[in-house]
């Protein structure tokens, strides 16, 4: 893990003294409500339906076992006694009242963790893959590189007030979990014909209500000149993207009306004009040194005679939470945060606390946030997953579900969110509840389903299996479905099934949906392979029928 | 009008400043940038302007920082560089972005330089390095 420096806790410090006198001026009337609504969100703090939201910046998922500790006293503390994991990786509180606000960020900065640019207009958290450095078909390990981008873009002086938010996400591995090319920038760690590293870039992608899928805008750009060219990205989006149409802010919309080749030429032409300044050329040598902190700490073994457990919960959750870890004698332990019942990426006070004794004794004092709402424990050794996985049950997180069915990806919804227009957890628990009830849950196999409360698709609803956005019509809370979508080595954009379901029929439409795979798929296809071959024509029958 | 290092320049939008440039020259003229300007239109003509100002007024609109990067470094101006309607809330980017001088809106005329004076460190090299940490710096 990155290994804070004495200036990484000086510039926390100051820039919380920072913000302790913003707001002051704001209680004291010399910051218009619009100033400070600007202010915040640069410091991650939003203002809800029932009170303000802090969203915690987890840097490209990585948290230390203190650092989860320190979660749970704030969520006692400061919330009502839990926190919810996003899709981007970070952590909010829901319940946060303004005037406890310099509390919670001095409560925070003792663990070297704060909420700087994790929202607002600028360059957010970068998200990498929770798996880097623990798998085997990695190109390069992405976090020192999230580490030292993250930095360099942290206050820039130039790229501070951006149009609208700015999302990088950045891959190391063949496999793409992350979703690269759904991200403002993405980059792809990549080696060329002479064996060098480099990124290819993927620029202007995003869900939302207009979803695109970034289109692929340079094939290679040598590791040394990565900030240089993110710069030359980021000048091209500051000057010339929209800020007079708020449904347009992201680049995407300016990727969109330049055209790919266009906005292409623009890059280029700033790039050639700056990448030789030799400020900007990423330091390799000091790379190097932080590359260190990131290597696995962990030699290969060879495990005990590990007894073989006839324990059938713990047999499932081995399947489906277990992977190997490519040094020899560790894997890999998913924690699914979507116990039966409660919302997606919940989790309690007792959890966290309970989560940072476990990574202590069982992970090496490490774990990962993911994309999909889980804590990764990377670092576990083969002998001690049954007892870990004892642990985990009595605190209810031994969910077997990771990449099962019930393991659904939320946004907080209407009960939360201001910009929601309908719920998304009690869907889920609905949706959770009639598949256990049906006995169907582990006959399915490995399924997907997100929800988004609204079109601003914080649950990623475009790229799962099954998508659900939320819509309002009148009283009732409506879900437009959409169905094919995937991410990994071909992402792709789910398609609309037809109109809207109102909520009242919206679990037995996905049941509907869910008998048609079930019935129609052959041997070891998944969803995507069987909606790439019968098309969307039974499904539309199904529930419209 | 405005005063800079004794000299009063008169600040003439792009437009205007390309038109004042074909006949005689005048060395009492500035360019004042707005944010939507193209500031390389300004490429040929230029260097005969003593004082190129930009209007910082919009809280949250960034542009004239991309805009001064391109005339420093893209365009080569090396006459002052000048901030005006500055936000005390923008003053530590300012700082950092290549600009000479300031002007800060009245509503801030009750604090002084030293409130915007946060930071000790910085994480990227920019046009004023001071503060920069170890592992940004090359070499």
């Amino acid at each position: 893990m990155y290994k804070y420096h004495d200036n990484d806790t000086k510039f926390i410090d100051q820039r919380h003294n920072q913000f302790k006198k913003q707001v002051t001026r704001y209680f004291d009337n010399e910051l218009s409500d619009d100033q400070f609504r600007s202010i915040r969100l640069r410091n991650g703090l939003y203002q809800e339906l029932h009170a303000y939201m802090l969203r915690v910046l987890i840097p490209y998922g990585s948290l230390n076992s203190k650092q989860l500790n320190q979660l749970g006293l704030i969520a006692d503390k400061y919330d009502r006694g839990y926190g919810h994991f996003t899709t981007r990786q970070n952590i909010q509180f829901n319940w946060i009242d303004l005037s406890q606000i310099n509390s919670i960020i001095a409560d925070l900065a003792k663990v070297n963790m704060h909420a700087i640019q994790s929202s607002g207009k600028t360059v957010r958290n970068i998200s990498a893959d929770p798996l880097s450095g623990i798998r085997k078909d990695e190109v390069a390990d992405a976090r020192p590189y999230c580490e030292l981008i993250r930095q360099w873009f942290t206050l820039h002086p130039e790229f501070s007030w951006l149009p609208g938010k700015f999302k990088i996400a950045i891959n190391g591995s063949e496999n793409d979990e992350i979703g690269i090319q759904f991200n403002d920038l993405g980059l792809q760690l990549v080696l060329n014909d002479k064996h060098e590293l480099g990124f290819s870039v993927y620029a202007g992608g995003g869900l939302g209500a207009a979803p695109m899928l970034a289109p692929k805008i340079k094939s290679f750009v040598p590791e040394i000149d990565i900030l240089s060219y993110i710069e030359s990205v980021l000048r091209v989006y500051n000057l010339y993207g929209k800020r007079d149409n708020d449904k347009r802010l992201r680049i995407k919309f300016l990727v969109k009306r330049l055209g790919i080749e266009k906005f292409h030429d623009l890059v280029e032409k700033d790039w050639l004009s700056s990448r030789d300044d030799d400020e900007i050329k990423l330091n390799i040598s000091k790379l190097d040194k932080i590359k260190k902190d990131f290597i696995a700490p962990i030699k290969p073994i060879t495990s005990k005679n590990i007894e073989q457990r006839v324990d059938f919960n713990y047999t499932i959750w081995k399947s489906n939470n277990v992977s190997d870890n490519k040094v020899k004698g560790y894997s890999i332990v998913s924690v699914s945060l979507t116990q039966i019942g409660s919302a997606p990426g919940n989790i309690d006070s007792d959890q966290l606390r309970h989560l940072s004794a476990l990574a202590s004794k069982y992970s090496l004092n490490e774990v990962r946030t993911t994309k999909n709402q889980d804590i990764v424990f990377p670092y576990v050794r083969n002998e001690d997953l049954y007892e870990l996985w004892q642990q985990l049950e009595m605190f209810d997180l031994s969910s077997p579900h990771n990449s099962t069915f019930a393991h659904i990806v939320s946004c907080p919804g209407a009960d939360y969110c201001s910009l929601a227009k309908a719920v998304s957890i009690p869907v889920s628990k609905r949706i959770q509840n009639r598949f256990i009830e049906n006995g169907l849950l582990f006959e399915i196999g490995e399924l997907n389903l997100h929800i988004s409360g609204c079109e601003n698709s914080c649950a990623h609803h475009h790229v799962a299996d099954i998508g659900l956005l939320g819509l309002n019509k009148g009283k009732e809370d409506y879900y437009q479905i959409t169905l094919g979508g995937r991410t990994k080595n071909d992402t792709k954009l789910g398609k609309k099934l037809g109109r809207a379901i109102a909520s009242v029929d919206v679990v037995d439409a996905v049941e509907k949906i869910v008998n048609v795979y079930v019935n129609n798929k052959q041997q070891g296809e998944n969803f995507n392979q069987l909606f790439n071959r019968i098309g969307i024509k039974l499904f539309k029958e199904a529930v419209y029928a | 009008m405005l005063n800079s290092k004794e000299k009063t320049y008169k600040l003439l939008h792009i437009e205007q400043w390309l038109i004042e440039k074909s006949g005689d020259s005048n060395e009492t003229n500035g360019i004042l940038v707005r944010p939507t300007d193209d500031v390389e239109s300004l490429f040929v003509t230029l260097k005969q302007a003593p004082l190129v100002a930009f209007d910082f007024n919009n809280f949250d609109d960034g542009r004239s920082y991309s805009q001064v990067k391109l005339l420093k470094k893209r365009l080569g101006y090396q006459g002052e560089i000048r901030a005006l309607n500055v936000h005390i809330d923008h003053l530590q980017f300012i700082f950092r972005s290549g600009i000479d001088s300031y002007e800060l809106l009245p509503e801030y005329k009750q604090y002084n330089e030293d409130y915007a004076i946060d930071f000790s460190i910085c994480y990227q090299a920019a046009e004023n390095n001071s503060g920069l940490i170890e592992q940004h710096k090359f070499g």
